[in-house]
């Protein structure tokens, strides 16, 4: 069923314009996953003599995302914030001396994100979705699948729902939400209208489950295609 | 066990809540620069997950759902790093909430669980600044910050959850009274 919901997701995407990913196997993505799992908590842990080997691989990582059109626009934004505001900090604690620490402390928070920013590049969503099948309960695996299909929904009942509240006044443009006083009115105006929605949707969709018999019997069925 | 316990169309939607959660997230941190902002929508829809499934252990499901999610969908940066960072808030929430006594008003009970996610989403940024190798001072420093801005974010979608819910409730769609 899980699987099912799946190839709903990827066929409803060759639909629309279809991204290349250079992983489009569950085996080379189960790797790639624990590769980036491996070295995103290296840059915890690892001692700081054995850092360049990491830099290295990172680098490298970074290369091939950048080959893959990856935007770089996000990490950089990261480091720069975190190298500002820790630099801060150590000026604020009178530390100036241990500023170095400091920098290397964001070098290695960078190490850390560059993995993950590469697995989102380079991996198929379907393929990482089908590894976390392996260890997910196939009732649980069907409720990511069907979150995940919903989401081109979720955006047009969002927009069409921001649009109508827009034009009945309401303070939620983006400027307006830079004040925080207004969002509980994004709060009510969007959030509890598309909560209704859900919750009618989840009824609706747990019926039909029901009616094909989901979750009643031990062995799993697929529907062939 | 919970799981087996858990009816679909309660499953359904702590999945259809956690996939909005990352969807509004990636949203919105592009456009608000403010620290803590984060934990307004984490903790608004962990505590609309409770308030409509009505159990203990939801509010974990919804924190591990969403972190599958963002790692599927790539939102965040982290990699599988990403789950420790939607679920321990989530945790740290469900022990609370096993902790406080039932007879406890609603709105304290949800600012109550609003700040223990605070707390441990906090002590999650000061360990792992521990870990990156910065001072001890420093750590603390960045910790109390992401603690108070924090704190301020989910005591705000904390105090919005009880009106939410009693609008649900309006509309016959909580089949739960546990809450």
């Amino acid at each position: 069923m899980a699987n099912k919901a799946l190839r709903f997701t990827s066929r409803a995407q060759r639909g629309s314009s279809k991204r290349y990913f250079v992983i489009d196997d569950p085996s080379w993505c189960a790797a790639a996953l624990l590769l980036v799992l491996t070295l995103s908590s290296s840059a915890f842990f690892i001692d700081q003599t054995q850092l360049v080997y990491l830099c290295v691989v990172d680098g490298m990582l970074l290369l091939h995302g950048c080959y893959l059109r990856g935007k770089l626009m996000s990490l950089i934004k990261l480091f720069v914030v975190q190298l500002l505001v820790t630099c801060c900090l150590y000026l604020l604690m009178q530390q100036s001396d241990r500023m170095l620490e400091g920098v290397l402390a964001v070098c290695r928070l960078l190490l850390a994100a560059i993995p993950g920013w590469w697995l989102a590049m380079s991996c198929s969503p379907e393929r990482i979705a089908e590894v976390l099948n392996w260890v997910m309960p196939v009732k649980w695996a069907f409720v990511v699948a069907a979150s995940i299909s919903l989401l081109p929904f979720f955006s047009r009942e969002i927009q069409e729902i921001y649009a109508i509240q827009r034009m009945r006044g309401a303070n939620i443009s983006a400027k307006a939400l830079r004040n925080p006083r207004h969002w509980p009115e994004l709060v009510h105006c969007i959030l509890v209208p598309l909560l209704i929605q859900l919750l009618k949707l989840a009824k609706q969709m747990a019926n039909a489950a029901k009616l094909r018999q989901f979750d009643q019997r031990q062995k799993t069925t697929f529907w062939r295609y | 066990m919970f799981d087996k316990k858990l009816q679909l169309q309660d499953a359904l939607f702590i999945g259809f809540c956690a996939t909005l959660l990352v969807a509004l997230k990636s949203m919105l941190r592009l456009k608000l620069g403010l620290t803590g902002h984060s934990m307004f929508l984490m903790c608004f829809f962990y505590l609309v997950c409770y308030g409509g499934v009505g159990r203990c252990g939801a509010i974990t499901l919804c924190g591990v759902l969403a972190g599958v999610v963002a790692m599927i969908l790539g939102v965040g940066k982290g990699g599988p790093l990403i789950l420790a960072k939607f679920a321990l808030p989530a945790v740290a929430m469900d022990i609370t909430l096993m902790l406080l006594p039932s007879v406890m008003p609603l709105l304290w009970r949800f600012i109550a669980l609003a700040l223990a996610a605070t707390l441990a989403w906090a002590l999650k940024g000061f360990v792992g600044d521990l870990l990156l190798g910065l001072s001890v001072e420093v750590s603390l420093l960045k910790g109390a910050k992401s603690l108070f801005f924090g704190s301020l974010f989910a005591i705000a979608a904390a105090l919005l959850v009880p009106s939410v819910l009693q609008r649900l409730k309006s509309h016959d769609l909580l089949h739960k009274d546990e809450v």
